[in-house]
């Protein structure tokens, strides 16, 4: 008896000895994927900071551009006018998908949906804005360089993330709350407002901000779809290019001259800038819209309380 | 197998509506694709009783409940045979309104599942769907069943708050709550105390005990003193056939059938 449990105890040493070991490995190796995530955001945002500030002058935000100098007025109007019908156009396409795939898809045709949208989601986005080339700009519709071109092939680059993240946060909505809702007799359509997609409402803003994100950073289909104009939108869909910030970020910065640069870090401030509040504006509606969530921790302040 | 009190449907001659019972089973028989969980069913559930399932784990209470205001219609290879029937209609009747039966044949579920709004929201979730109480009407609406539950005193100063700040227990009570708000007949309770606490459980079954006659209470419930303590009749179902059903306290103190010896006696379940 004695022995065992010596022998026993020794053994708990070096078990514990083996898992202390393990547990400062892991979390040494938690904080390098920390350390490998942060350094890359510092280093950028104090990059783009640091070459944007000292020239920064706030009437790039009113003056178009003139030749390699000027304003980003043009572009800025551009970027927000395609996010903003990306938005629309592949808001309403992918979560309609997203729903139709989580809630009255079958199975079997779900599963080759999912396969084709995966796909979808992998073709390089070059790819993607050359057949929009091909397609609208110049071949079969002779739209020429044009907002509609633009907002379709961005749309169809955004529609699979949207359509994901609102199936998984449909399909991530307690099945409790539904049958709650089946067993007081509740319309399937007014359960599926009022008990299944508000609470889905964080996971579909997700997909939409990812979206969001997506348009306002991509470059290459823009190229061939929106292609470029120094004036600002004219509004019209077809037959005219129009400008938009990572246009100017990467075209200024190949220019040699030194008021070309300061327009590319400009561009660059302004476009980090537009990410940061989107995410800010989704945090805001996502946390109004979830006070009542289960796992909502912080309390809803007394003054919009008891109505 | 199956031996009830009273005739499972009432003829012309039974007398007036109300002495027939407000739901009744006949030789139902339910299934999932090639399995079949309940076998030859008959149970009349008599207006303004509480009718307590008993029986061991997978016997097929909780379908049975299920079954009485179609919950189960959505699960794949659902089938049943025989009628179920609410106020002599078949609860599967083309000419039944899905809906408004479960509004008439309420249920509250094992683990309270409040919905994500405001506590007074939750409480008045189902009048609002079925329209029958106007805008201005609802906190009224949803203080009277709060105090019905005995949870106002807990909740009154914080109606807007979420649900979910609240006690398991008191969650359980706003879904009942949430429940009697939309006036139903008959209310399907699938053992709804086994997550609480025994405080908890006593104001539930005295709630119980208040609700009748107005609201008919089927229940379903593992915990045998609890079908004694409440329960006007008792249904005693095992391996998907019904033994025996009766008054409470015959099928307690002098059941007739050896399954039900010796279940009520611990050996089986």
């Amino acid at each position: 008896m004695a022995i065992a449990t010596a022998r026993s105890s020794a053994g708990n040493q070096a078990r514990t000895r083996r898992r202390r070991t393990k547990n400062v490995f892991l979390w040494g190796a938690c904080g390098l994927a920390l350390v490998l995530l942060v350094v890359p955001v510092v280093w950028i945002i104090g990059g783009v900071l640091a070459n944007s500030l000292p020239h920064w002058h706030w009437n790039v935000l009113t003056t178009d551009q003139q030749g390699n100098g000027g304003g980003l007025l043009n572009a800025i109007q551009g970027t927000f006018l395609i996010t903003a019908l990306v938005l629309v156009v592949a808001g309403v396409v992918g979560i309609a998908g997203g729903l139709y795939l989580a809630e009255f898809c079958p199975p079997e045709r779900g599963q080759l949906l999912r396969g084709a949208s995966e796909v979808l989601s992998g073709v390089p986005s070059i790819v993607l804005g050359y057949v929009g080339y091909i397609a609208l700009v110049a071949g079969v519709f002779h739209w020429g360089f044009s907002l509609a071109a633009a907002v379709i092939v961005l749309s169809v680059l955004v529609i699979p993330y949207i359509t994901k993240t609102t199936e998984v946060a449909i399909r991530n909505v307690p099945t409790a709350y539904r049958e709650g809702g089946e067993a007081l007799g509740m319309r399937s359509g007014y359960m599926l407002r009022r008990l299944v997609l508000k609470p889905a409402l964080p996971g579909i803003v997700t997909g939409l901000i990812v979206a969001a994100a997506i348009a306002v950073g991509e470059t290459a289909p823009l190229l061939y779809t929106a292609g470029y104009s120094g004036n600002g939108p004219t509004f019209s869909l077809t037959h005219s290019p129009l400008g938009y910030l990572t246009y100017a970020v990467f075209t200024f910065y190949n220019q040699p001259s030194n008021s070309a640069h300061q327009l590319a870090n400009s561009a660059a401030l302004i476009l980090i800038l537009l990410v940061v509040l989107l995410i800010v504006v989704a945090r805001v509606v996502v946390s109004f819209t979830q006070r009542y969530s289960p796992d909502r921790q912080v309390r809803v302040p007394r003054a919009r309380r008891a109505r | 197998m199956s031996e009830v009190t009273s005739p499972a449907v009432a003829g012309p001659a039974a007398g007036t509506v109300l002495d027939r019972p407000v739901m009744s089973v006949d030789d139902v028989s339910v299934g999932f694709g090639p399995k079949t969980v309940l076998n030859g069913i008959g149970l009349p559930i008599e207006r303004g009783s509480i009718t307590a399932l008993i029986g061991p784990t997978g016997c097929g209470k909780s379908t049975l409940l299920r079954s009485l205001n179609r919950m189960n219609d959505k699960i794949r290879g659902y089938w049943r045979r025989g009628r179920i029937e609410l106020e002599g209609q078949d609860v599967a009747d083309s000419s039944t309104d899905l809906l408004s039966l479960r509004r008439r044949v309420g249920m509250v579920f094992q683990r309270p599942n409040p919905f994500p709004m405001s506590i007074r929201d939750n409480v008045v979730a189902g009048v609002r769907a079925h329209g029958m109480a106007s805008r201005s009407e609802l906190t009224d609406v949803a203080e009277r069943y709060l105090k019905e539950v005995s949870l106002w005193g807990a909740v009154a100063d914080r109606l807007g708050d979420s649900p979910f700040r609240l006690s398991g227990g008191q969650q359980q009570l706003l879904c009942l709550a949430r429940s009697l708000a939309v006036e139903p007949d008959v209310l399907l309770l699938d053992e709804p105390t086994s997550s609480l606490d025994p405080v908890t459980t006593e104001i539930v079954e005295d709630l119980l005990r208040n609700l009748v006659p107005d609201v008919t209470i089927v229940i379903v419930t593992h915990n045998l003193a609890q079908a004694k303590r409440v329960s006007n009749t008792t249904a005693f179902l095992y391996n998907g056939h019904l033994v025996e059903a009766g008054e409470t306290s015959q099928i307690f103190d002098n059941p007739e059938q050896p399954e039900t010896v010796s279940y009520i006696g611990g050996r089986i379940g």
